[in-house]
């Protein structure tokens, strides 16, 4: 996916300006955050499964290399491939590399977040390969000429129900509907025929079970089961980091993913894949491939970040960060959105390339609160700022503000001047009114609200003349 | 007891009768209430923003000044728990000042907390009458766990009718330096705040933190509401 993150402020905008966007957005907010809060409701010790999960999350990556040896060796005893890549060059040039082999000119695909790290689908375009996205909400992004995605689980959630209706109406060639239902099955009519006509399929994976060599796929919709089981051939693409130790370790993690995603009990369809179809059996793959990627994870292993790396991918972070709901997931501009987006797009491509994504919370900590395995994030997102600071790549300006700050308030007398002067200054801007509505000094407050006018005096001019009299 | 007060930075410059206020309901629950003098800021927007060389330098002249009290009281949970939670990690480096930050944070407060589970106010001397709403600030309501004592405070005042917002928990889009590095989306988030503060009816909105509060005030009167108050809690729970 190409990266857009250095445009995050542009992005807003153009999000804030959008009535759909902003009327999806609306409505995506109150059924994510209501639904959870009832579905938590139904675990009693849901604290102390957040910090099981989060203890088995910790365990993992704290050994990291111990488990992906594990699990390579249980995955390879059942006979799949287990291949290593380094960044998403490398995964188009893997996936290419075994549609080649293999013979494939379709690939149905499931749900995948690294093949969007990849901008895989491209790749399989250029090398001939027609690639086939299959979750309905991905299928929408794809047929709308490769929209990027907004929700790392719901990727259309900015989109209405009208805008969907007139592009199945010009990509399928039917009549145009509105009905929900019929607008579902039209596109299960079509993607069918991918179903049956593909050779090769391509999921993400939710975890990858150290003991038995499996993948876990957390899917709503059946799509995820006809790619993984009825293609000859089945590629897994997953980040490093997803291994877990045991299929119990799954049954703890999955008590939180969907409670935490979409406010379900459990998803529609969990599976847990495991091997190349056997003698006897009658699907699954005859091959199966695992590509495990680092881009940019291994560098987070055993640094400052390394909570990050505990990230299930739920959702719940976005679904409750002001900031989301404001602007949508396009906005921060590579794959993930969000506060974890905010965190891990500065992570895997650069500091300087997402300038603005650390500074895009407000530190509410509602992600934090939410977070079912713990992740710190306005900690996390802090930390990037002072990295930022470190290497000079905030704004000089603001730098410069922040020291000047320090200085004056660091120096009370100085500082007593100072405001008084400021506060006689901006009460005499406000000229009698309650509040100021241009401030050049803080134009960006201004841009959408007023600035209230002070007193006139500060506290502690006030207080000692009050001492005084 | 002996209680410094913390006045703010913002109280200090924008509200000044906040910090009045908040010594009137100290002094109400039977403390002496000594204001140093040199006191400035706290140093949370350098840390927010990731310039801990500022940070530790306001953290330690606050350490400095603070120390000696018993207590150490804030008109803001946001302040107050930047003390609290925040100064050990900016001075991790400097152990000797790290152990003076973890002997203070105890010891500070936010003023509705300290005046519910410490000072254990009973009379309150406030004078409101009327409808209000509470927005609970983030950083209060998450980190120090202030949600029932300005309640607690609230319903000692016959006159003041609580009508709780949808989504008073929710951020304001305040977010301190946000708020000026992405002004729109930060309003609004405020827009939000404001429309289900407005459709409780009340005539005042008020919270614990002037941050918030200016955000708020600062988008009802774009909006066009000259007539909704927002208040500090310390306003309401005093005659002033």
């Amino acid at each position: 996916m190409k990266l857009r993150a250095h445009r995050f402020k542009q992005n807003a905008l153009e999000a804030l300006a959008n009535p759909v966007l902003q009327a999806s957005m609306k409505k995506a907010k109150g059924k994510f955050v209501d639904k959870r809060a009832i579905a938590i409701k139904e675990i009693d010790d849901f604290e102390a499964t957040r910090e099981a999960a989060k203890e088995i999350r910790n365990r993992v990556i704290e050994n990291l290399d111990l488990w992906l040896e594990k699990f390579e060796q249980a995955a390879a005893a059942r006979g799949a491939h287990v291949l290593w890549a380094k960044d998403g060059a490398e995964i188009c040039r893997l996936v290419v590399d075994i549609g080649r082999k293999h013979g494939v000119k379709k690939a149905v695909k499931s749900k995948s977040m690294l093949s969007e790290e990849a901008g895989l689908n491209l790749a399989l375009e250029a090398a001939g390969i027609q690639p086939v996205e299959t979750d309905l909400g991905e299928y929408i992004l794809q047929i709308n000429d490769n929209e990027p995605p907004s929700h790392i689980i719901a990727p259309v959630v900015h989109k209405s129900l009208d805008e969907v209706a007139d592009l199945f109406q010009k990509t399928h060639h039917t009549p145009r509907k509105t009905d929900i239902p019929q607008l579902t099955r039209e596109a299960r009519e079509v993607l069918r025929q991918h179903f049956l006509s593909a050779e090769m399929g391509i999921s993400g994976g939710n975890f990858l079970i150290a003991e038995t060599g499996s993948v876990a796929l957390v899917t709503n919709e059946g799509n995820g089961r006809m790619v993984t089981t009825l293609p000859r051939v089945h590629v897994v693409i997953t980040g490093i980091e997803k291994v877990i130790p045991t299929l119990e370790d799954l049954a703890t993690l999955m008590r939180l993913l969907p409670r935490s995603a979409t406010g379900q009990s459990i998803s529609n369809y969990v599976s847990v894949l495991t091997g190349t179809k056997a003698e006897g059996e009658s699907d699954g793959p005859e091959h199966l491939y695992f590509i495990l990627v680092d881009n940019g994870r291994a560098e987070v292993v055993g640094s400052e970040f390394q909570d990050m790396l505990r990230c299930i991918r739920c959702g719940a972070c976005m679904n409750h960060c002001p900031v989301y709901q404001t602007i949508g997931g396009q906005a921060y501009g590579w794959v993930y959105p969000g506060p974890m987006g905010s965190v891990l797009t500065p992570l895997y491509t650069g500091l300087e390339n997402a300038i603005d994504l650390p500074h895009a919370a407000t530190l509410c900590n509602q992600c934090g609160v939410v977070c079912p395995v713990k992740i710190p994030l306005p900690d996390l997102l802090r930390k990037l700022r002072e990295k930022q600071v470190e290497r000079h790549l905030r704004p000089w300006f603001e730098r410069l503000a922040f020291r000047l700050w320090a200085w004056v308030a660091s120096r009370p007398a100085l500082y007593g001047l100072g405001t008084r002067f400021a506060v006689r200054y901006l009460k005499w801007l406000a000229d009698g009114k309650g509040s100021i509505p241009r401030l050049g000094l803080a134009p960006e407050w201004t841009r959408g609200r007023n600035f209230p006018t002070p007193e006139g005096r500060t506290f502690r001019e006030l207080y000692a003349q009050r001492g005084r009299a | 007891m002996k209680v410094a007060l913390f006045v703010t930075c913002l109280v200090d410059l924008m509200r000044p009768r906040i910090g009045f206020a908040a010594i009137e309901l100290l002094e109400a629950a039977g403390c002496e209430v000594v204001v140093p003098a040199s006191q400035t800021c706290c140093g949370q927007p350098a840390w927010n923003s990731g310039d801990r060389a500022a940070a530790a330098l306001l953290a330690k002249k606050f350490i400095a000044e603070f120390e000696g009290f018993e207590y150490v009281v804030a008109p803001s949970g946001s302040c107050a728990d930047h003390v609290r939670s925040e100064y050990p990690a900016i001075l991790q480096d400097e152990p000797d000042w790290q152990a003076r930050a973890v002997a203070l944070a105890s010891r500070v407060y936010e003023l509705t907390d300290f005046l519910v589970n410490v000072a254990k106010l009973d009379n309150v001397p406030g004078s409101f009458a009327g409808r209000i709403t509470y927005h609970d600030s983030c950083t209060g309501l998450r980190s120090l766990g202030i949600k029932a004592q300005p309640r607690a405070l609230l319903a000692k005042l016959p006159d003041v009718e609580l009508q709780e917002m949808n989504g008073a928990e929710e951020c304001c889009g305040f977010g301190g330096t946000f708020s000026v590095k992405f002004g729109e989306i930060s309003a609004a988030i405020a827009e939000r705040k404001c429309a289900n503060a407005c459709a409780t009816g009340a005539a005042a909105i008020v919270g614990g933190d002037l941050g918030c509060l200016l955000n708020i005030e600062g988008k009802l009167r774009r909006m066009g509401d000259e007539s909704t108050q927002v208040l500090h809690i310390a306003e309401v729970l005093t005659a002033k």
